[in-house]
């Protein structure tokens, strides 16, 4: 990196260590003094190739090729344009030359190929798919998804160790201060001489010492050896079987208090699909024909025609 | 000597037999039995290797159904050689016994560099070079283009076991490392890819343990092993931290230039090939486009295999679009590459988990995890189509590749630490990204899934119940066996004062005081001038020897002990450490006598044994922890906490046991030999760090003998080598001072510690024996 240095007023990164090194959409670098002097008002061309370009697009330069940083601009862009992710393809193959013609079109952008066409493509693409990129803004990919779960898993461990151990250490801290505050207490207030009490206490603390020195020691296991997390409780027991009578199935009785509703399978016998739409073959594949609606609308009738009154 | 071990018939091929070499068998059989994992520990030098071989060997032939093949892991090239001959005289006795042509298949694989017969590869010097250049010799790509172009070179090896070779197997037999060259140059076949092919149908294979562990290598080597093979880990007290270095990858500067560099070459590549050859290209791109797995028919020769463990649900998927086009790759893997580098411009350190940094990727350089996820299998594939031969190269940006595809595929486990200098220079800038894998059990949890019975042993696993908790596994058998002894020939004692009464302990508060270091002087002369031959002694890290050396030349001690023996030092640096090993060996062996400073973890205290007169004293100067600073190891420490309930300072003090028990183990080699073993540090006498030490350790370890101080030392020590010095007769019938240094002779130990078959077989023998596996 020492070798690399701004192309038009030659400062290196040896000689001043604090060089900040730009780059701009065409992939050619200047240096911060440069760029802040030569697009003072906002705009201007490339020094290398002429391309006009806009101060507020220089960024710093990441990685040692400058080409790597245009190409990952690129990228970037085209990637939120092309925001497909794979469970919108059908099938894998689809996706990965879906994948390719990305990867076509990010390639012909950064090496200056078909600038034009490519660029046509883009917005074809871009107007024909406007819902589907909205849609996609906001989704990750799967894999992506899972790496966030991933991480997160591991956050939420260390956070919990960390929080363990600052437990442990507050707990031993006043165990501490409490045996202190007891040896006090019966220095004050006891007749025993002093360096009995002392010994004593010497002795419980040394005993505290150990105990705590064995605390650290258990390391609380996490798992079982089956692999089954702690604490997620897993029954052993049988489960017991619920003897109970099963459902049986009662036809409802309907009481219309006058004439009896012709059944579902008289009416065509009696004429009256004559005079309803018959069903469209889409309809009959999903197993209706004109007999159950025919039969709904006369039982609907048919209810509540001689409701006695009072 | 054929034994019946619960009604299994074992042959084994000497005509005695230590009663727990009995009982090791039992133990092992019930394992087997049981079709499950065992952590075994038994003293060296008491025959372990020979016990396991013939037991499982036996097993094999009485239930080839339920048995099929025998991996034997062990560490490095010359332990791996030690087993083969071990195994090849139980085959001889097999023959001589039964009579008949045993039909079992034996075989040691190591790397090329230790199996190449090609004259010009075999030449080159580093084991890297060696697979590079016999990649370019023999992949498949490259054999293809000789058919168009024979004038290519090519090895006449390889090419000639794949004509030939596969068709007929490996006749029978037990083969070493030399075996196989011999064999490979008798016939001209490649020795390695001969043995590669051959482990498949071989009953025992011998090899090093990262063959099963490393997933780089396991995938490529042992992905075929049957599932009823029993899996044998020697020495493997240091198991999880192999465990451990196979997962974890660390990023310099360095290695992010040199991927640079690789990713560089790789975007020439494709813009030539693009060119001449848009047919690979876009061949490639149609294949990852299915999703299709590469067909296995290049596999075997192609490094490119080497992938870090990925579950299979995402090997089965299709290359993720964003990267299959070549070119695409490319800017992704150079986007990854900035990213990196921006991370390692820091001024202090991070640590960060996995899913952290996976998000903070994608905020800022808008990289998914999928993609990452798939980054080495990708490489590879490029790799392999540009058909790059020379695979060296491209080592740094294979790292970097592997590496974003663990840190994408594991949640947990992992850790990420970025340090932007090294502790001990902390105004250089030297940033390290450390992916340090936490959790051991994540590289060798395969290995306990896939294979019915694994078997862990060494000499010092003490305390047993500690490896399967760090390993995550379920033993079915956990013993620890002793060594019954015809007369205590260890004699390990604690020095914890010195004359004038100080302490003495390498703890970090005391360990630059004046009088600590005095009294260990004063302790090295009084050893140095009672003990024969050669003593050993073991300091808990190079710069503390170093310190304490260099103020022993300031007091006059050092010159002192010149009188008595002369010293040699191990460094750092493996060539001068081995030619300070040979002089000492000279030194003791014309009886000048002499002492050995070197260093607990280091390269003498892990691999090299002194017998007999090469270590009569072994002298542990303090308890050689690991440098408990490094974040590295507080972040494991921490997950041992919170994952396994292993606390800090139990993890922290079997660590540093088991080293310090490897450090005096090295003494005891066997049951003829003796030794002293001196622990000078009071803290050894207390009852957690003494309760560590191996069983076989602790039985001879009385109160008589705990913090003593030197004097006592000297007088214990006195005492101890007398009686030593004699052959058993001698102390019981005789009154004359004898000064003749006899070898044990095998009568004294016959009934004792050395049976024979009548003797195995008394009821009494057989109750004792029942005693001697302490089970856990």
């Amino acid at each position: 990196m020492d070798d690399q240095g701004c192309p038009r007023c030659k400062t290196t990164k040896y000689r001043n260590p604090s060089l900040k090194l730009m780059v701009n959409v065409c992939g050619h670098t200047l240096c911060e003094s440069c760029v802040d002097m030569l697009f003072v008002r906002g705009s201007g061309n490339c020094v290398q190739c002429d391309t006009p370009l806009r101060k507020s697009n220089f960024r710093v330069q990441l990685f040692e090729d400058p080409a790597v940083d245009k190409e990952v601009e690129i990228r970037k862009k085209v990637l939120k344009i092309y925001n497909k992710r794979d469970f919108d393809f059908s099938n894998l193959r689809e996706y990965n030359d879906y994948l390719e013609r990305v990867e076509e079109i990010v390639y012909n952008l950064t090496n200056n190929l078909e600038v034009e066409g490519t660029k046509q493509i883009m917005e074809a693409y871009q107007r024909e798919n406007r819902d589907i990129i909205q849609k996609n803004k906001a989704k990750l990919t799967r894999e992506q998804e899972e790496l966030e779960e991933l991480l997160l898993l591991e956050q939420q461990g260390n956070e919990q160790r960390r929080l363990e151990t600052l437990q442990e250490e507050q707990r031993q801290l006043q165990a501490k201060r409490k045996s202190k505050q007891a040896l006090l207490d019966e220095l004050e207030r006891s007749h025993v001489p002093a360096t009995i009490l002392l010994a004593q206490h010497k002795d419980r603390a040394a005993q505290l010492e150990t105990q705590i020195e064995k605390q650290k020691q258990v390391v609380k296991t996490t798992i079982f050896s089956t692999g089954i997390p702690m604490g997620q409780t897993v029954s052993l027991l049988t489960v017991n079987r619920l003897e109970e009578v099963l459902y049986h199935y009662q036809p409802i009785h309907m009481h219309t208090y006058g004439p009896p509703v012709p059944e579902l399978e008289q009416l065509g016998r009696l004429g009256y699909l004559n005079h309803v739409r018959t069903a469209q073959p889409q309809d009959m594949a999903g197993g209706y024909n004109s007999g159950l609606a025919c039969h709904r609308a006369i039982q609907d009738a048919f209810s509540g025609l001689f409701h006695p009154l009072g | 000597m054929k034994l019946n071990i619960e009604g299994l018939l074992v042959y084994f091929p000497y005509d005695y037999i230590y009663p727990e070499q009995y009982s090791y068998m039992l133990e092992l059989k019930r394992t087997l039995d049981a079709k499950g994992h065992g952590v075994l520990e038994m003293p060296s030098g008491t025959g372990k290797t020979i016990s396991l071989l013939s037991l499982i060997v036996a097993y094999q032939r009485e239930y080839p159904l339920e048995v099929t093949k025998l991996i034997y892991c062990s560490r490095t090239v010359p332990e791996i050689e030690k087993v083969v001959e071990e195994l090849r005289k139980l085959m001889e006795f097999y023959s001589k016994e039964t009579g008949e042509k045993n039909n079992i298949l034996a075989l040691a694989l190591s790397s090329r560099k230790n199996l190449c017969v090609h004259p010009e590869v075999s030449s080159l010097r580093f084991g890297k070079e060696v697979d590079g250049k016999c990649h370019s010799l023999t992949a498949s790509y490259i054999r293809a283009q000789r058919h168009s172009n024979p004038s290519l070179p090519s090895c006449r090896f390889y090419e000639e076991f794949d004509a030939m070779g596969k068709q007929v197997p490996l006749p029978a037999g037990v083969y070493n490392l030399d075996d196989l060259k011999d064999f490979g140059r008798r016939k001209g076949w490649c020795p390695y890819y001969l043995a590669r092919y051959s482990i498949l149908h071989a009953n025992i294979i011998v090899y090093s343990y990262h063959y099963l562990l490393d997933p780089k290598i396991a995938d490529l080597v042992s992905k075929e092993l049957s599932k009823k093979s029993v899996v044998v880990f020697d020495e493997a007290h240091n198991i999880d931290n192999v465990c451990i270095d196979s997962m974890s990858v660390n990023i310099t500067r360095r290695t992010l230039d040199r991927s640079q560099a690789n990713v560089e070459t790789l975007q020439n590549t494709i813009l030539k090939i693009k060119e001449t050859d848009a047919a690979k290209l876009k061949e490639e791109y149609r294949r990852l486009v299915e999703g299709l797995k590469e067909a296995n028919v290049a596999r075997e020769t192609d490094i490119y295999m080497s992938n870090p463990v990925l579950p299979d649900e995402i090997l089965q998927e299709a290359v993720p679009g964003s990267i299959r086009t070549a070119e695409h790759f490319v800017g992704f893997m150079k986007r990854f590459l900035e990213y990196l580098k921006a991370r390692l411009r820091i001024h202090h350190v991070v640590q960060e988990s996995a899913p952290q940094f996976l998000k903070d990727i994608f905020e800022k350089v808008c990289i998914d995890r999928k993609p990452l996820r798939f980054c080495a299998e990708r490489l590879r594939s490029l790799l392999r189509t540009l058909e790059i031969a020379d695979i060296a190269d491209f080592s740094a940006i294979t790292l970097i590749s592997n590496f974003a595809t663990l840190v994408s595929t594991y949640s947990k486990g992992f850790t990420i630490i970025i340090e932007p200098f090294e502790d001990r220079t902390p105004t250089i800038a030297n940033p390290v990204l450390h992916f340090s894998c936490m959790d051991p059990s994540i590289a060798i949890k395969p290995v306990f899934e896939r294979f019915q019975s694994v078997i862990i042993t060494s000499g010092t696993l003490s305390p047993l119940d500690i490896y399967p908790r760090i390993l995550d596994f379920r033993p079915v058998t956990v013993a620890s066996f002793t060594m019954t002894l015809a007369r205590t020939c260890l004699c390990p004692l604690v020095v914890g004062r010195g004359n004038d009464q100080v302490a003495m302990t390498s703890k970090f508060e005391t360990r630059e005081d004046f009088a600590v270091i005095r009294n260990y002087g004063n302790l090295l002369l009084e050893m140095s001038a009672i003990v024969p031959d050669g003593i050993v002694a073991f300091f808990t890290s190079y710069t503390y020897m170093e310190n304490i050396v260099a103020s022993w030349y300031e007091q006059g001690i050092l010159e002192n002990v010149q009188r008595n023996k002369l010293i040699f030092i191990e460094t750092p640096d493996a060539a001068e450490t081995s030619m300070a090993l040979e002089k000492y060996q000279e030194a003791c062996e014309n009886g000048r006598g002499a002492i050995l400073l070197s260093v607990a973890r280091g390269k003498v205290s892990e691999g090299i044994d002194f017998v007999h007169h090469f270590g009569r004293a072994v002298i542990m100067f303090g308890v050689p922890y690991v440098y408990t600073q490094s974040r590295i190891l507080k972040a494991r420490l921490e997950y041992l906490r919170d994952q396994f309930q292993i606390r800090e300072n139990d993890f922290l003090t079997f660590d540093a046991m088991r080293h310090a028990a490897q450090c005096v183990g090295r003494a005891i080699r066997g049951k003829t030999d003796y030794g002293l073993m001196i622990f000078a540090d009071k803290r050894y006498a207390r009852a957690d760090k003494r309760g560590k030490l191996p069983r076989w350790i602790q039985e001879h370890l009385t109160d008589g003998s705990l913090n003593l101080t030197i004097d006592e030392t000297v007088q214990l020590s006195k005492h101890f080598l007398r009686q030593m010095a004699h052959s058993i007769h001698d102390i019981s019938n005789c009154n004359v001072q004898c000064f003749c240094q006899l070898n044990l002779s095998q009568e004294d130990q016959l009934g004792l510690s050395l049976l024979t078959l009548e003797q195995l077989q008394s009821e009494d023998m057989l109750q004792k024996i029942a005693q001697i596996a302490h089970q856990a």
